[in-house]
């Protein structure tokens, strides 16, 4: 007599789970709790972690405008004006400085920015004499479009 | 791949190369290759026209060539700072191979993970960084909140 059952009772499972287990681990190993230990876990907070990774991407851009839009307001509250009066009248003088460099002149280079401010304030006077008088004063200085060749 | 999850760096030269003299970060190149598998064609062919020439552009670097019996054939390059990159070459031509060592010899051994800022700057403020007291004029007495008028 042969026993045979015994032997296809026998299975032999996968022989990757370790690694497999490991590569969803890995990237939950800063997580807090039972999640950067437990598979089962670490599984569901790394999907949403991955998600949240995704949508963010979108979210930084729109959150470091802000950031640099406040700061920008506070340093123009510092010299007397407003951050709409700001950034349309240095639109208008043609200086083309996007908000990320203004900011930074605005924290590294105080002085620069103040020069900045000045600028805007000057074209915002002009602007206001302009439209309030009569037309017979001409465009002041920083009214000139400059068209470059 | 979170960026809290993932190693990054700052951008940075090693040890300011290039402002003087240009050291290339290149330590050894090591080709691992076959002499009869089907895999090493384009590196043998490298082998015969190619690697002495860029042994001798690159006088800093030593190059070791290693006929083995293996599977794939690969390039293990060295770094001064330490890091070892080894670049599979199965199945490529001797000129792929040739970028492909250019583009090694051109890097400098920092990992290749994420940079937080594609710039960087000893120097970053020539002004004098701000500070609550940059934009207020000085005064003798005690320091109270600036007035409207006084602006």
């Amino acid at each position: 007599m042969v026993f045979l059952t015994l032997s296809c009772w026998i299975r032999s499972r996968g022989p990757d789970r370790y690694w497999k287990v490991q590569e969803v681990l890995k990237h939950a190993r800063h997580f807090r709790g039972r999640k950067n230990r437990c598979y089962s876990l670490a599984v569901r907070a790394v999907r949403r972690a991955f998600v949240y990774a995704t949508k963010a991407r979108k979210l930084k851009k729109r959150n470091m405008r802000t950031l640099w839009i406040s700061r920008i307001a506070a340093a123009t509250r510092e010299h007397g004006m407003k951050y709409p009066a700001l950034m349309h009248n240095l639109t208008k003088t043609s200086v083309q400085l996007n908000r990320r460099v203004i900011c930074d002149l605005a924290v590294t280079e105080p002085r620069s920015f103040l020069s900045l401010a000045k600028l805007a304030r000057a074209r915002q006077q002009e602007g206001f004499r302009a439209a309030l008088g009569d037309g017979k004063e001409p465009a002041g200085v920083f009214s000139r479009v400059v068209l470059l060749q | 791949m979170t960026s809290r999850g993932t190693p990054s760096r700052f951008l940075q030269s090693v040890l300011q190369n290039g402002v003087g003299r240009y050291v290339s970060q290149l330590k050894r190149i090591c080709i691992v290759f076959s002499r009869k598998a089907q895999s090493s064609l384009g590196v043998r062919e490298f082998i015969e026209e190619g690697v002495v020439d860029y042994a001798k552009k690159n006088p800093a670097t030593v190059v070791y060539v290693s006929p083995q019996s293996c599977r794939i054939p690969k390039i293990v390059a060295e770094y001064l700072n330490g890091n070892v990159r080894e670049e599979i070459i199965t199945s490529k031509t001797a000129p792929q191979i040739s970028d492909l060592l250019t583009k090694l010899t051109n890097q400098s051994g920092l990992d290749v993970i994420r940079i937080r800022k594609p710039f960087h700057t000893d120097n970053p403020s020539i002004q004098g960084q701000w500070h609550p007291f940059t934009n207020r004029p000085p005064c003798i007495g005690p320091i109270r909140p600036q007035k409207q008028e006084a602006e």
